[in-house]
């Protein structure tokens, strides 16, 4: 593990996803042509390759590149999905938090799922434009037309985000080869890095490390091999009371809240201010009010209230004003919106991005919710079989031929 | 050395070291005085009520077998004595540490097992707070302040029930009573450098009981896995771990102390 380069993350590779992943194999070296390379003009991105998303196989395999992932693969024929299909999927991520994105209530063609985000706005490329490249080559197989579309979709969408996928300077989260294993692995030589404002949602089955992720990040866990470095800092080797001092950078938003039952809503919100802050109580009411409205609570009904009392959707949105209470650097949600109903759902995520959209945090989520996912990830980090086996944005995700994925997202 | 004994060797590590983080947070900021206070009050009054209820009818039926036997030897007068060194060298501290740790011991496995559950334990590390000295000094420095006062108390009042029943039932007048309890617990008096044997036994006990409790039942808790069924295991294990090591402290206890400061 150490005689990895690890500056993996550095660098390069357009498109996110290679730069900062698995393995250095697909660092460039087996990676084929650099992804989301925007051509001129149209708007239009090459077509990346898949390669480049894969980390090594379930199996084993160091090398990224060429690996197959679960029962597809890059080199097997991937399962040629619909048309509809891929440009929901595409669309779905189009939606997701990019700083184009239309508002959710938008009127209908002004952006929203199924694709039409990728309609007349200022500077995207119209339908046109997409279909062009479809167009140009009718006498090609409908395979090959398919992905000329999905090409110009992901273009497109890569246009609208703004998205480069480069990164400058250290990452606020990077996990460094990290394995870790009990009775018996748990995660593998599990790289990825967040940078600054970026959404890392890690996605994956139950059962395949994500939340194990989270706790790594927070020190609750320590490595067996490999680094969690937090703004450039090996966290993996501090002290217990280091590590308390290292968590005030961040919030977590526990999967079912986690308030303490015993204290008011104002009570758990005010925690940590009044662990770890000068504050007097006018100041500490002054902040818990805020932070209360900002997750669209109504302090004076709520305040008061023990977590007993609140439905589960309330207990999320304190949790997460408990989690933002210290105006922390970097935020942390293990299924925020498992157990709720789609609106609530779709309330936690309005709320993740505006936390991203407005406090400029950088945040990881682990979600099995793929809508969400695709809405408030700017990377989506796949974790199968104790692996990270693709990292990329939504848009690479959705484009994605590997069967593995393609199954993943069920049709999204 | 094979995995079983070696995870036996890990707990006893695991439990003296938390036992050793607790104490030694006792003196090291910052202090949770609401915290302390609160379970003082969960610990030591709320106990008050089944502490007294014990030792008042464990000192009336210690009498009454007492009296019943030395009867037989004309030596009812010597009731007042025997009720008062059984209940404070052993069953005032024993009874009182069963008592709280069937109540209290239990209450906490079950409250911090479930707050493990519920991921608050982790919700306490990721605010920067740490848990031991969040949780459980509180309620280590708690116990220990709060048995001894409650095995003073339990002592007095099963004194007095014995009290009761050699007055109503075998005719010893109260005065009389108290006299042989004053000669049997301060017959050379009692001053700051000279402390009678009992009271030596009857503190020394509660106070380690206390801290068994306390450390027991808290690394029950925080040990807790399996969700709920697992809170409901953590509770019994700490009962029953508590209790059986009340007692077999207790006979150790007694015999350092005999051997240190005599009968």
């Amino acid at each position: 593990m150490s005689d990895r380069p690890r500056d993996a993350g550095s660098g390069a590779g357009g498109g996110a996803p290679r730069d900062s992943t698995t393995s250095d194999a697909s660092n460039g070296e087996h990676g084929g042509a650099p992804q989301d390379r925007v051509s001129e003009g149209t708007g239009i991105s090459a077509q990346p390759t898949e390669t480049g998303n894969l980390g090594p196989s379930p199996g084993g395999t160091d090398t990224a590149t060429g690996s197959t992932v679960g029962k597809g693969g890059v080199g097997s024929e991937p399962n040629p999905p619909s048309e509809e299909r891929s440009a929901g999927s595409a669309g779905g991520a189009g939606e997701s938090g990019g700083p184009a994105r239309p508002p959710r209530n938008a009127p209908p063609g002004s952006g929203g799922r199924r694709g039409k985000d990728v309609g007349p706005r200022a500077g995207a490329p119209t339908i046109a434009d997409v279909q062009a490249p479809f167009r140009r080559q009718e006498d090609q197989g409908p395979k090959q037309k398919i992905a000329e579309v999905r090409k110009a979709i992901r273009g497109a969408l890569s246009e609208d985000r703004g998205q480069t996928g480069e990164h400058e300077g250290v990452a606020v989260i990077e996990l460094d080869h990290v394995s870790l294993a009990f009775d018996e692995p748990i995660l593998q030589d599990v790289s990825f890095a967040a940078y600054e404002g970026e959404t890392i949602v890690v996605v994956g089955e139950s059962g395949t490390g994500k939340s194990t992720a989270l706790k790594l990040i927070l020190r609750l866990l320590v490595p067996d091999s490999g680094q969690v470095l937090i703004q450039g800092q090996d966290i993996s080797h501090l002290s217990f009371d280091e590590a308390l001092q290292v968590r005030q950078k961040m919030g977590m938003v526990f999967q079912g809240a986690a308030l303490f039952d015993s204290m008011t809503v104002f009570e758990n919100i005010a925690y940590p201010l009044r662990e770890h802050t000068d504050l007097n109580e006018d100041e500490i009411e002054a902040r818990v009010r805020e932070k209360l409205e900002f997750v669209d609570l109504e302090p004076d009904r709520v305040m008061e209230q023990l977590p007993a009392e609140l439905s589960g959707g309330m207990k999320k949105r304190v949790g997460i004003a408990r989690g933002m209470a210290n105006n922390p650097q970097i935020m942390l949600y293990d299924e925020p919106t498992s157990g709720l109903d789609p609106l609530t759902t779709g309330t936690i995520t309005r709320l993740i991005m505006k936390l991203q959209r407005e406090l400029d945090v950088t945040s990881v989520v682990v979600s099995h919710d793929i809508r969400s996912a695709f809405r408030m990830a700017t990377r989506i980090a796949l974790l199968a079989e104790k692996h990270i086996v693709f990292f990329g944005t939504p848009e690479e995700m959705a484009a994605s031929e590997n069967e593995y994925i393609r199954d993943f997202l069920g049709g999204f | 050395m094979n995995a079983a004994a070696k995870g036996k060797v890990l707990r006893i590590q695991e439990y003296f070291g938390l036992a050793w983080k607790a104490l030694r947070f006792i003196f090291a900021r910052p202090f949770y005085a609401t915290d302390l206070v609160q379970q003082m009050d969960a610990i030591g009054v709320q106990s008050l009520g089944i502490v007294l209820l014990t030792g008042f009818f464990t000192g009336m039926v210690l009498a009454l077998q007492s009296a019943v036997q030395l009867q037989t030897f004309g030596a009812t007068m010597y009731i007042g004595r025997l009720v008062a060194a059984s209940m404070i060298r052993e069953l005032g501290p024993v009874l009182a540490g069963l008592m709280v740790a069937g109540r209290v011991g239990s209450g906490i496995a079950a409250q911090l097992g479930s707050m493990k559950v519920t991921e608050q334990i982790d919700a306490l590390n990721t605010l920067g707070t740490d848990p031991i000295k969040k949780l459980v000094t509180p309620r280590v420095l708690a116990a220990l302040v709060m048995l001894p006062v409650l095995t003073i108390i339990n002592n007095m009042v099963g004194i007095m029930g014995g009290m009761i029943i050699a007055s109503l039932m075998f005719g010893l007048p109260g005065g009389f009573y108290w006299r042989t309890v004053w000669e049997q617990i301060a017959a050379d008096g009692f001053t700051l450098t000279y402390i009678p044997n009992d009271f030596i036994q009857g503190l020394i006990k509660p106070f380690v009981f206390g801290g068994i409790i306390a450390i027991t039942s808290c690394y029950y808790g925080l040990g807790t896995t399996g969700g709920t069924e697992g809170v409901g295991l953590s509770t019994t294990r700490t009962v029953v771990a508590t209790s059986i090591t009340i007692l077999i402290m207790d006979y150790f206890l007694t015999q350092v102390l005999l051997s240190v400061v005599g009968s």
